[in-house]
């Protein structure tokens, strides 16, 4: 059951790929004096999947995830298919739903005026993006906070009106770099089951990335682990754990025989970038 | 309540200021000319009060077109600058160059070209207001986040959004302190612009009494100044805490 650990990634799906990258790379700097970011990356999401990508820090997960959000350009090499279509460099922008490590509410905005900006720079009128809005604070345990302006609001709060900002820009596929990163445990386990909930409910397709482990497992149809700078695919394991997920499940001897497994290429990688800073 | 809030506000520290000057300066026999008798300025005061009064509005009105005219230029050339490199490397070295010619050495070009007039003491007014505002303006702009701009960028807002919905809002508490420098500056202008000749004005009253050494009516204007200082500056704050609280994070 476990072979997949072996192929960097799994062909085992032949539903058309939602997101599917074909030897992506992305070097920077002249090429005498070149970093590579990121080396020859595969992957492909299919529709509504949950894909978890963890690697150790500085591995390049950042500039992946912009590439995906058409923020830079990946290198000529290979290429980015979105619905199976090849995306010009740029072109990505506006088709993403893409929400960085930071909340980056604006601080003159309230939560619900926060919220409805991508709408707005939609073009949708203020009266409907405010109802469409609407309609989703009850679900984001927001309700009476439409008109709280961020500096009153907690963390965890703060990161949900992020996350319905992300929402509301209704794309089919969803980029999530570490939201939870700066949240405290506590908030950062129920602000993972709330999300669990969130996608079961609207079934978008998510990209999630995180250094922790057991969040990676938790939440994910697949966890993808990188590899060190220069940063590649070097697994990709399909989590099988039943679906609704209670906390629970994080003590079962399944997902603790993933967590080693995973653990165990992790570590490997963190090593070698430790290693690679002590040499250097 | 109402009287705590009193007590907290700076109105005991004038009183007690005030009582000072009145009680201090006959007891320790300080001579007029260096510091006249509270009572002796108050009864100056009470005797040019049309004149006064007269002066207030007319100065009040030079520094507010001034401030406003240059705070329009100030800001439509603050954005320029940021939007353009090349008008900022082409131009913005001239109006540091320019900045630095003391004022007076305009004042007696621009009393030729426009006149002992209104006109003129608004373009000092607006001269000195002009640069902290485009300065204030161009930096503001230019502390947008840029990882909001990506954001920005991947929700495909154009430049006119990202300027409009971002870089302004981010701008506006930084535009807001070259406001409030402007203004101050506007009414140094002013009150000098009116030293190269008029009629009407405080800093009219200011020379006059200078060359007359009437120095209780020197207080008065002093005094007069920081009040219409004061009522212009405590406006903008005004202004500032209702509409632009939020701070660069």
């Amino acid at each position: 059951m476990d072979s997949s650990m072996a192929t960097p990634s799994i062909a085992a799906d032949h539903r058309p790929a939602h997101l599917q990258l074909i030897n992506v790379w992305k070097r920077f700097g002249p090429p005498e004096r070149q970093t590579v970011a990121v080396r020859n990356v595969d992957l492909a999401i299919q529709p509504g999947e949950f894909v978890t990508l963890i690697g150790p820090s500085g591995c390049g997960k950042s500039t992946l995830f912009n590439m995906i959000a058409g923020l830079i350009a990946p290198d000529d090499d290979g290429s980015i298919l979105l619905s199976n279509k090849v995306q010009q460099d740029y072109g990505l922008l506006g088709k993403v739903a893409f929400m960085p490590q930071r909340d980056l509410l604006f601080p003159w905005r309230t939560v619900i005026d926060n919220a409805t900006l991508p709408l707005e720079i939609e073009g949708v009128s203020r009266k409907a993006a405010r109802a469409r809005a609407e309609a989703l604070f009850p679900e984001f345990g927001l309700e009476g906070f439409e008109t709280h302006y961020p500096h009153q609001l907690s963390g965890g709060m703060r990161q949900r009106v992020a996350l319905m900002r992300t929402f509301l820009f209704e794309r089919d596929l969803v980029l999530l770099d570490e939201p939870f990163g700066a949240l405290d445990a506590l908030t950062r386990s129920m602000m993972q089951r709330w999300l669990l909930d969130v996608w079961a409910k609207h079934r978008r397709t998510v990209l999630f990335i995180t250094h922790d482990i057991d969040e990676a497992i938790f939440l994910g149809d697949k966890v993808v682990v990188m590899t060190a700078r220069p940063g590649t695919i070097k697994c990709a394991e399909r989590i099988n754990l039943p679906r609704p997920r209670a906390a629970s499940v994080t003590t079962t001897g399944e997902f603790i025989d993933i967590k080693r497994r995973l653990l165990a290429v992790v570590e490997e990688e963190s090593l070698k970038t430790f290693g690679g800073a002590t040499l250097a | 309540m109402k009287r705590d809030a009193l007590l907290r506000s700076p109105l005991p520290m004038l009183v007690v200021l005030a009582l000072a000057w009145w009680l201090v300066v006959p007891a320790l026999k300080i001579e007029a000319r260096y510091l006249p008798p509270l009572g002796a300025v108050i009864a100056d005061a009470r005797s040019v009060w049309p004149d006064l009064l007269a002066g207030f509005w007319r100065t009040l009105l030079e520094t507010v077109i001034g401030f406003f005219i240059g705070a329009a230029l100030g800001i439509a050339a603050g954005i320029g600058f940021a939007q353009w490199r090349w008008l900022e490397r082409g131009v913005f070295p001239i109006f540091v160059a320019l900045q630095s010619v003391p004022v007076i050495a305009f004042g007696a070009i621009v009393v030729i070209w426009f006149g002992n007039t209104l006109a003129s003491k608004v373009v000092i007014a607006l001269y000195l207001a002009f640069f902290p505002i485009a300065v204030n303006t161009l930096r503001g702009l230019q502390e947008a986040d840029p990882q909001r701009m990506a954001l920005m960028r991947s929700f495909g807002a154009s430049s006119r959004q990202m300027f409009l919905k971002l870089s302004l809002p981010t701008a506006l508490p930084t535009i807001m302190i070259g406001l409030k420098i402007g203004l101050s500056l506007a009414l140094a202008g002013a009150i000098v612009g009116e030293w190269f000749g008029d009629t009407v004005g405080l800093g009219v009253m200011l020379l006059q009494a200078l060359y007359f050494e009437q120095v209780p009516r020197l207080w008065v204007l002093i005094l007069t100044c920081g009040g219409l200082g004061t009522l212009l500056y405590g406006g903008a704050g005004l202004i500032e805490r209702r509409f632009i609280w939020w701070r660069a994070e």
